[in-house]
């Protein structure tokens, strides 16, 4: 009967313990944005909006970050639409592997892009103004650390986003709809305009609204490249609050919790565009695409698609590269001295290769512990009918919703408040990895456990094994692919992660993303590219896995 | 045939990479025609289809429309879809969502340049052949399967084309609403004289609509005739095997009678009197449906009935006979018990020799 009194306990007990972790932040963020009395006092003297009334004196900060954002949100959803429309719908050479490259860019993350950017259009020293000042000009041919700047970077990253969900939604239209206009008399031209983009507008709209709600977020390339140039947006203005002395908590909470409300709104109205607007799945079915004949045109087009893999990956990558191998990045050949010296820094130089050892050490915990506790929290919420199961998806989702920064600092004030003495210890932040990417965790695993067929389960009960003999036998081994997807999903989320960590991060504690903005920041940006560099490659070789895995996984089941 | 065939495909060919889709079909169409491509899936038909309206590029082959060539093999003239003045209907109705039903149906003429008073006029005359005259200003995105079926119909014939394709047009529709839509769909095409090229895997579709059935498999074109000659006078095992339901008896000529029926002879050793077919065909067709219990026609053989099972519109039964079991249909007023028996005969007419 201990089996039986296992699963009673286990729903209240996970509840509680992820209820705690989860919400406990958030409540910190909630009643220090109400603090208008003493900061760095808790539970607060006086209550009052003051802290949100104090946003309102400071409009350029709102204005900067409108800005950035929808800058950003129109080059991005401009990109995706293009390689959406490239990849999907025409007929060039090499289609499939550009649309497996077009993954890259999402893992090459905004830090990374924003630091190449940084080396290539940087001010003076940038690679690519000195190419263009030693052509002759006498000023820049491009200010990377500058608004637009700022937006480049973001865009680019983001329109591997944008692409992904606009062509969803065109690979979901019907092809015939397109051909019944051709054959009704309609030309090409003309098919496109009045039927082509008004199927997939909805789409296009709803990516839109996405992509500015995660712009609106977004810290990393504003962190780089707006710093030294004193330009803030909202999230640069939180942690600048947070991290300033004395910190004001009371007035990053409020900045934060209003931009968690106006991501949330804006996320709200793609979702409501995405289930009423969409006719692309009226008939929910997924269709054969039939890629037009383009003619002679597929070259230039095959060079577009190409382009964007180039600017989003192979120059940022090839720029960081160059650079590490130099003492003194530059592109005038005769000036060039090779040297290995950034990547021996990287690891002995102070504190840095601690924090590589410490991202490594953080990453296979978090992921190792993480996913057996994840996978029974998406075995009870899709699989058993445990009571307080629907409680328990929307409390693991919440960090999803709430931007990484902004969670980070309810988790900075919630743990310097609590006497148990882990803050400044990779304890804390292996905890506060774990609550921030348990709905990545139960997203990833659920995908796998929704495919499980229940009556396979059911059927192992039926034949006489016990429950944890039929989870041993049956469950466990049709979810490992699911599960080891979620390890490395969660691996290299951890080793690149950076929202957080720089709030949690102690002098003893440091990780790698921190380490390299702050050598960035204060080092030099050869050292950084160093560790940039190290940092991508970690998440390659653990993405190259995650492919392997997954092309085996697939090739035994057909 | 005097006039020039509305379609006329030679030699077509359809290749995917290294399938081959379509291989070698060749046919022609006469004006105010149905002809049905009936055919499995995956026999090239809806291919054949989208050859002719140009939405596949053939391999190799010509197709003429009203005498002019609008694919010629790759080389030559290479008509594009909007060039060709065909129309059709398809299997998913594309029906646009993002327009009204009005506006559906006036897109072919819309494109066409034709005036305000001619499109409503038109859109008007086909929604009232359609009965959809009450759901011209309504979005085209709630509409019943049948509706947007109608719509489909009502747009591809609304610019008065001389040529409609029919993609499979009735098969998402339920059993009940198919064989209505089948009888309004002959009517308009018959009312309005436009020459249809139909794709269906329906047998009961193809032979109900059609003046003739082209059956492909693989490909090719198996057989090519009026619906009478593909149920009555099956070419090859295929044909009698996907039209209408059939038993095969093996065995061989064994002679002709003074009038020139051919006998047959079963490998169980039964003689049976046969007028269709080829004179060396090792199998005979008999359609279940031309067997008759007692009678006197030159086939009758001793049999017992073995199974009995009723289908409201006739009663299947299974008799044993000397080559094993024989399927008859007889109409459902002959009742007959199990276990009694029987004498089966039939017409030497209606035995085919494949």
């Amino acid at each position: 009967m201990a089996k039986f009194d296992l699963r009673n306990w286990i729903v209240p007990i996970l509840i509680l313990v992820v209820g705690a972790l989860v919400l406990y932040p958030i409540a910190f963020l909630i009643t220090s944005s109400l603090n208008i009395g003493d900061p760095q006092l808790f539970p607060p003297e006086e209550w009052g909006v003051g802290n949100y009334l104090q946003l309102f004196e400071e409009p350029r900060i709102i204005g900067n970050t409108l800005l950035v954002a929808s800058v950003a949100t129109v080059l991005a959803v401009f990109f995706g639409f293009v390689q959406a429309w490239i990849l999907t719908r025409t007929e060039i050479p090499g289609r499939e592997r550009l649309e497996r490259l077009m993954e890259l860019p999402y893992y090459m993350t905004p830090l990374i892009g924003a630091l190449a950017w940084g080396v290539l259009l940087g001010p003076k020293t940038g690679l690519g103004n000195q190419f263009w000042r030693s052509l002759g000009f006498s000023s820049d041919f491009f200010n990377i650390y500058s608004p637009q700047g700022i937006a480049w970077v973001m865009a680019l990253f983001e329109g591997t986003v944008a692409f992904v969900m606009i062509s969803a939604s065109m690979k979901s239209m019907d092809p015939s709809l397109e051909e019944s206009s051709r054959v009704l008399g309609a030309s090409k031209f003309r098919t496109t305009i009045k039927i082509t983009l008004p199927m997939v507008a909805p789409g296009v709209l709803s990516a839109t609204i996405f992509v500015f709600a995660e712009m609106l977020g977004s810290f990393a390339a504003a962190f780089v490249l707006g710093i030294p140039g004193r330009f803030y947006v909202v999230t640069t203005a939180i942690w600048e609050s947070a991290l300033s002395y004395p910190p004001d908590y009371g007035h990053a909470a409020a900045m934060g919790l209003s931009l968690f409300g106006a991501m949330l709104v804006t996320l709200g109205i793609a979702r409501v565009i995405m289930r009423h607007g969409s006719y692309a799945t009226i008939t929910g079915k997924a269709f054969r695409p039939r890629p037009m004949d383009v003619g002679a045109a597929k070259y230039p087009l095959m060079g577009i698609a190409w382009g964007y893999i180039v600017v989003a990956v192979i120059l940022p990558l090839a720029a960081l590269t160059l650079t590490s191998f130099q003492k003194f990045a530059t592109v005038i050949i005769p000036q060039m001295q090779f040297t290995l010296a950034n990547y021996e820094q990287a690891f002995t130089m102070g504190s840095l290769g601690p924090a590589f050892f410490n991202s490594m050490i953080l990453g296979i915990s978090v992921s190792t512990l993480g996913v057996p506790v994840i996978g029974v929290i998406a075995w009870i919420i899709y699989r058993s009918n445990m009571p307080g199961r629907i409680l328990m998806e929307y409390v693991v989702m919440v960090p999803q919703a709430v931007p990484r920064l902004v969670f980070g600092l309810g988790l900075l004030w919630a743990w310097i408040n609590i006497p148990i003495p882990i803050y400044g210890t990779l304890w804390l932040l292996g905890i506060a990895y774990f609550t921030v990417f348990l709905p990545l965790g139960l997203r990833t695993i659920a995908g796998v456990v929704l495919q499980v067929d229940k009556s396979l389960e059911e059927c192992a009960r039926v034949c006489g094994a016990s429950w944890t003999h039929q989870m041993r036998t049956v469950t466990l081994p049709l979810l490992k692919p699911g599960l080891v997807a979620a390890w490395l999903l969660i691996f290299i989320a951890s080793v690149r992660e950076l929202g957080v960590s720089v709030f949690l991060m102690g002098p003893h504690s440091k990780v790698i993303a921190p380490s390299i903005v702050n050598s960035w920041l204060t080092a030099s940006s050869e050292l950084s590219a160093a560790m940039a560099l190290l940092q991508t490659l970690m998440v390659f070789i653990a993405v190259a896995i995650m492919f392997r895995v997954a092309r085996k996984v697939t090739g035994n089941q057909t | 045939m005097t006039a020039t065939p509305r379609i006329e495909v030679s030699d077509l060919v359809v290749r995917y990479g290294e399938t081959t889709a379509v291989d070698g079909v060749s046919f022609a169409i006469a004006p105010g025609e149905l002809v049905t491509l009936l055919g499995p899936s995956g026999c090239g038909k809806t291919t054949s289809l989208r050859a002719i309206a140009g939405l596949e590029n053939p391999y190799s082959g010509t197709i003429r429309l009203n005498g002019e060539t609008v694919w010629a093999g790759g080389k030559g003239p290479k008509i594009p879809s909007e060039k060709r003045g065909v129309s059709m209907v398809f299997q998913s109705y594309a029906i646009w969502p993002h327009m009204t039903v009005f506006e559906n149906v006036a897109y072919g003429l819309r494109v066409r340049k034709s005036s305000q008073a001619d499109i409503s006029a038109n859109v008007a005359r086909v929604l009232d052949m359609v009965q959809m005259t009450q759901y011209a200003d309504r979005p085209s995105s709630n509409l019943s399967g049948g509706q947007q079926q109608r719509v489909a119909v009502a747009r591809a014939i609304a610019f008065s084309p001389t040529v409609v394709l029919f993609d499979e047009p009735l098969s998402n529709l339920d059993a009940r609403l198919r064989a209505e839509m089948r009888v309004e769909l002959r009517e308009l095409q018959r009312r309005l004289d436009i020459t249809s090229l139909y794709v269906t895997h329906d047998q009961e579709e193809a032979l109900a609509i059609s003046d003739r059935v082209i059956v492909m498999n693989g490909g090719k074109i198996e057989q090519l005739g009026s619906p009478e000659d593909i149920f009555n006078r099956p070419v090859s095992r295929f044909v009698a095997d996907f039209v209408g339901s059939a038993n095969m008896v093996e065995g061989r000529v064994k002679g002709t009678d003074p009038d020139g029926t051919m006998v047959f002879e079963t490998k169980a050793g039964t003689q049976i009197r046969a007028t269709a077919g080829k004179r060396d065909g090792k199998l005979l067709a008999l359609r279940s449906s031309y067997v008759h219990f007692g009678g006197n026609e030159a086939n009758a053989i001793q049999g017992t009935i073995h199974r009995r099972m009723f289908h409201g519109d006739f009663i299947q039964y299974v008799v044993d006979w000397p080559d094993g079991q024989l399927i008859v249909r007889r109409p459902p007023t002959e009742m007959l018990e199990e276990g009694s028996p029987v004498t089966v005969s039939f017409a030497s007419d209606y035995c085919v020799l494949l």
